[in-house]
Formats: structure tokens, C-alpha cells, sequence
């Protein structure tokens, strides 16, 4: 992955969730990944695409994204209704777009679709030719993993 | 294929049947520039005559579209692409020979120059493939036969369009070791052997055939520095003692101009219109750039692309945005121009770079290449993925494509020595 890409997804995930969540958030350490990886129980996936193809994917577990959907909402949810699903999907919106946009200023144009939310138990996300980025996240409601996955178009 | 062709192929099959005794395999022969091949005729579905293939945007260049058997859409891929070797552009209504593989349950059309016929023989007579037909790789050949004075390489059509399964490179990674591990001891020396263990241990460093020599020479040194007492290397600092002078010339500077020059004038001379390099463990990032200046030197028509990874985060994300002071290398000023900290290499070098955060052991997307510039990053690696890469190289270069290894590593087979004075490289044996 260029390096030029690293920072702005980093910045975004990091600002975006401090100012949602108004709270502390600390990124772990960045490394690199290419097996396939076991996904927590909600993953929101938000595709790339333009100068580049790949893919951005939220990961994290059902516990976490019922507090984080809480959070955003203002108000105690209990149950993984369709108003989570939708709270955690518009985060990753946020994020994604925000990495975008950063990378339009330094002069990279990339596209990206609408995201999709995956949720379930032993789920596992096989793409094993592909390799990522892992961005850990640790913010007051739990742990969130972005995993970016982005190549230059040959 | 004509009925004519088709008798000949009968004849042809009934002759060699009276030769040799068992023909259990046929196959269907063709040509790739000018060479023969064959393919298991178990894999042919049917072979046809056809053109204008439906183009497939974003696919790879080998593909050459989409074609339409008989209501069945089939992808074309030529086979002559696939493998680096010359195609002839046909007009756009001109037809191909079209070889129709079933694998599996898929159907793929292969474009080929001509198809000759079909070839009876004894799969005894199947001798395996030998690098020395390589204009392809030898991984996807079968094996080699003799039949009526020709020659024929059997394609091995399973591997090539089967998808890439990655359980399968533990595996070869795992069988390896073995080859490069019995290299024997010089002088049989325990302690030379114990050395070699602590520099695996506390730097990572392995004694492979890749850096035998090197490390033979200097062991002799270490043994009369060390007046052949307390040879052991104790702790990390003594490794690195050991290890001083391994690194090739100007590793983590920009590269001087003597040093510049031999390498422009190692590289070799390249006609295609656009070059791609890959520069694997660039580190900070200094030979890329040297690299990226010495490459428009060489190559001033030439469209420049340097793919350079590191798997160090911090190394490699200082590289893009690099600052010099006035004293830089003359050989370098005419790339540079005044930026507001300092010099900064011109807009023309820096797009001609992509700066990536990679682990080279995770799946390498490159296209075909006509350089590889890895100085001392090999050694520092497993046996077993030092095979790995080494192979990676040679399966990702064009046909005479080049490696720049470190000053004191050697590739072993499969390659050439092209390297001039202090600079080592080697050329893919065809």
C-alpha cells in the first residue's frame, strides 16, 4: 500500500471517532496482514475504487457496536436493530470519506461505494491474496479494527 | 483442423504406435514463437478459428476478452502474452487459432500461433522439464518429449489457469530448507557453524548459498582477528562486529557518484518504451531515489516506474517526503530543485515512484518487470523465503531481465553474473 495512503485513513479514523464518541481514542500499532482473519461479529465494508482498488473494512464486535451506536445516538440501545445497523454503517461512511477527501487534496482521486454491514457469528474474511493495512482503534466503548486494503490500478 | 490434418494426425499416431509400444497420452501440439508445445488432449475440449473477442476492461494484458462458443462466453487469454514472448498483432477481423481447454468445470480459450496436430507417445518417454527451455517458467511445464525429431514442451495447463491457492507455498517453503541448509561448513568448523546460528539469532542474518562466500572469507578474517580464540559471537553488538562489511557500497546514503555511474553503466540496454523496476527493502528510501535519478539518466525516453516497499512503517513512511542539504552527490543536482526546507528531487522523479508499505512475503502484485534492485535484503531472510523471492524474481522478470543484489550475495541457479566492478547483478538465465 503507498505510503501516501496510510496517514489520511489513520487521521480520519481517529478524528471521526474522537469527535463522535467524545472520548478518548488511542490507535494501537499499524502492521501488515495477508491471511485470512476472523471478523469480531459486525463488520461495515466500504469500497474503493478510481486511481486505486480495494477496499475499507470496520471491524468489531456486536458488543462494542451496540455502545459505539449508543454513543452516537444519545440515547441507551439494547437490542442490534436496524437503527445500529445503520449507526455503525454512517460511521464507516464518515470515516471513509473522510480519508477520501484528504486524499483529494494530496491529488488522488478515488471513488467509493455505498457501505454494506456484515454481521453474524465465526465469520471469517478470506481475501488472502490481498494485503492490508491493519489500523487498531481503542476507544472507550471497545475495540475496532480498520483494515484497508487498496492497490494501484495496473 | 482440416480432415486432411486430422488423417495426418491418425497416420502420425498409428506410426508412432508401431514404434513404441504404449501411447497413453495425447496431446495437441502448437506453436508459441516458433517453438513447439503440447497439451494433454485430456484437457482440449475442441480447437477452433476465431477473432474479434469482446474486450474486458481492467483485465489483465494476457486477457484478451471474452468470446462467445456457441452461446457458452468464454474468457481468451494468449498464451503468448502470458508468457512474455513476441505476439504478432493480427488485424482486427483476422482470425486466431484458438486452443479450447476445459479445466475443471471452466472453459477457457488460449490464443496460439499455430495449431499443429495430435501427438501420440508414451508418458514414459515424458522427461521432466529443464530450466534451460525456460522462455517459460518452469513451473508450468509438465515435462519435455521427443517425438519424430521434434521437440515438445507439454504444458502444464492445470497449474497455469488453476487459481493461485496459497496453502501451497507453505508447503514448497517448508520443503526447501533442506537444499539450502546442507551447505557444508568451510573448514568443517564447529564454531563456524555456531556463528552462523547466533547471526540467525540476534540479526536475522542467514548463511545461505546466497552469502556463502562472503561468509567463508570473513570467518578467516574473524579467526585471525580473533588470533583463533573466543570465536563465539556473545552478544548482538559482536553479530553486528561480524557482520561490518557485509553491506553493499552506500547503503543508507544516496549513492556516490562513482558508485552512480557503475551502476548506469551495469544496467542494460532496453528497448520497450516503458520500464518497471521493483526495489523491494528500499529502507529509508535513498536508493530509490538514486535509483529513480540513474534510470532517467540511462533511460531519457523512457516512461520510469519504481515500485519500492519496506515492511519498516517508520523507514518507509520518511521516504516520499526526503530533504536534503546543499552537499548531495553532483551526480544528482540536475534531478533536484530548491524546496522550501531544502533540495527536494523534481516533480519528474518523484511521480516516477510509488512508496509502499509492504511486506514482500504477502502477495506481490507487480507487472512484468525489467529490473529488481534488492541489495542485502535477502539475507536477512528465512532460507526458505529467501528461495521464496529469489523465485518471485524470476517469475516477475521479463525474459533478460535483471537482479541488483547486495555487493556480497550471490543467485544461484537459474541466473547469470552481469555485474561490473562493484556492482552485483544477475540476469535471468534463459
Amino acid at each position: 500500500m503507498r505510503v501516501e495512503y496510510i496517514n489520511p485513513f489513520v487521521e480520519a479514523a481517529f478524528n471521526v471517532l474522537r469527535e463522535v464518541l467524545q472520548s478518548d481514542v488511542k490507535r494501537g500499532e499499524l502492521y501488515l496482514k495477508s491471511t485470512s482473519m476472523p471478523v469480531m461479529g459486525v463488520a461495515a465494508i466500504v469500497g474503493l475504487a478510481g486511481d486505486v482498488e480495494g477496499r475499507v473494512l470496520f471491524d468489531m464486535d456486536r458488543a462494542t457496536a451496540l455502545k459505539i451506536a449508543s454513543a452516537m445516538n444519545n440515547e441507551e440501545l439494547k437490542d442490534f436493530d436496524d437503527l445500529v445497523k445503520a449507526t455503525i454503517t454512517e460511521l464507516a461512511n464518515m470515516i471513509t470519506a473522510q480519508a477520501v477527501t484528504k486524499l483529494h487534496d494530496l491529488g488522488f482521486s478515488f471513488d467509493l461505494t455505498p457501505p454494506a454491514i456484515f454481521t453474524g457469528e465465526n465469520m471469517e474474511i478470506s481475501n488472502a491474496d490481498v494485503e492490508a493495512l491493519i489500523v487498531p482503534m481503542e476507544t472507550g466503548h471497545g475495540k475496532i479494527e480498520i483494515n484497508v486494503a487498496v492497490r494501484e490500478r495496473g | 483442423m482440416t480432415a486432411q490434418t486430422l488423417r495426418e494426425a491418425r497416420n502420425e499416431a498409428a506410426e508412432s504406435a508401431k514404434r513404441t509400444e504404449k501411447i497413453d497420452f495425447k496431446m495437441i501440439s502448437f506453436s508459441l514463437a516458433g517453438k513447439e508445445y503440447g497439451v494433454d488432449i485430456m484437457n482440449v475440449k475442441e480447437i477452433a478459428k476465431a477473432g474479434r473477442f469482446t474486450y474486458v476492461p481492467n483485465a489483465s494484458p494476457f486477457v484478451r476478452g471474452v468470446y462467445n462458443l456457441r452461446g457458452e462466453i468464454i474468457s481468451v487469454i494468449d498464451l503468448r502474452i502470458f508468457f512474455h514472448l513476441p505476439a504478432e498483432r493480427k488485424e482486427e477481423e483476422a482470425l486466431e487459432s484458438l486452443i479450447i481447454l476445459r479445466i475443471d468445470e471452466h472453459v477457457f480459450g488460449v490464443i496460439v500461433d499455430a495449431i499443429d496436430k495430435v501427438v501420440g507417445i508414451a508418458s514414459s518417454s515424458i522427461q521432466p522439464p529443464h530450466p534451460i527451455f525456460g522462455d517459460i517458467n518452469v513451473k508450468y511445464i509438465q515435462g519435455i518429449v521427443e517425438n519424430s525429431g521434434k521437440l515438445y514442451i507439454i504444458l502444464d495447463v492445470e497449474k497455469i489457469f488453476a487459481p493461485e491457492r496459497t496453502e501451497d507455498q507453505p508447503k514448497t517453503a517448508a520443503r526447501e530448507p533442506v537444499v539450502t541448509e546442507g551447505v557444508p561448513d568451510p573448514d568443517r568448523d564447529v564454531s563456524a557453524s555456531f556463528i552462523k546460528e547466533t547471526l540467525a539469532a540476534f540479526r536475522g542474518f542467514h548463511v545461505t548459498g546466497l552469502n556463502e562466500d562472503w561468509f567463508s572469507r570473513r570467518f578467516a578474517e574473524w579467526k585471525a582477528m580473533r588470533k583463533n580464540s573466543d570465536l563465539q559471537l556473545k552478544e548482538a553488538s559482536e553479530a553486528d562486529q561480524f557482520l561490518e562489511g557485509f553491506a553493499s557500497p552506500c547503503t543508507g546514503v544516496l549513492w556516490e557518484d562513482d558508485y552512480a555511474s557503475e551502476v548506469e553503466k551495469a544496467m542494460p540496454i532496453i528497448e520497450s518504451k516503458t520500464l518497471n523496476i521493483w526495489n523491494p527493502g528500499c529502507g529509508k528510501g535513498y536508493e530509490t531515489w538514486a535509483l529513480a535519478c540513474i534510470l532517467r539518466k540511462r533511460y531519457p525516453e523512457a516512461r520510469v516506474k519504481v515500485w519500492a516497499n519496506d515492511s519498516d512503517l517508520l523507514a518507509i513512511s520518511m521516504a516520499p517526503n526526503m530533504v536534503f542539504s546543499e552537499n548531495v552527490p553532483g551526480y544528482y543536482q540536475s534531478f533536484m530543485v530548491q524546496g522550501r526546507n531544502g533540495l527536494v528531487f523534481s516533480q519528474a522523479v518523484r511521480d516516477s515512484i510509488f512508496f509502499e508499505f509492504h511486506d514482500v512475503l504477502n502477495a506481490n502484485t507487480l507487472p512484468p518487470l525489467d529490473m529488481v534492485i534488492c541489495r542485502d535484503m535477502l539475507s536477512f531472510m528465512s532460507p526458505s523465503d529467501q528461495e521464496r523471492l529469489s523465485s518471485v524474481f524470476n517469475e516477475k522478470l521479463k525474459p533478460n531481465g535483471m537482479v541488483f543484489c547486495g555487493a556480497n550475495e550471490s543467485l544461484g541457479e537459474g541466473w547469470v553474473a552481469a555485474g561490473t566492478g562493484a556492482v552485483t547483478a544477475f540476469r535471468k538465465d534463459r
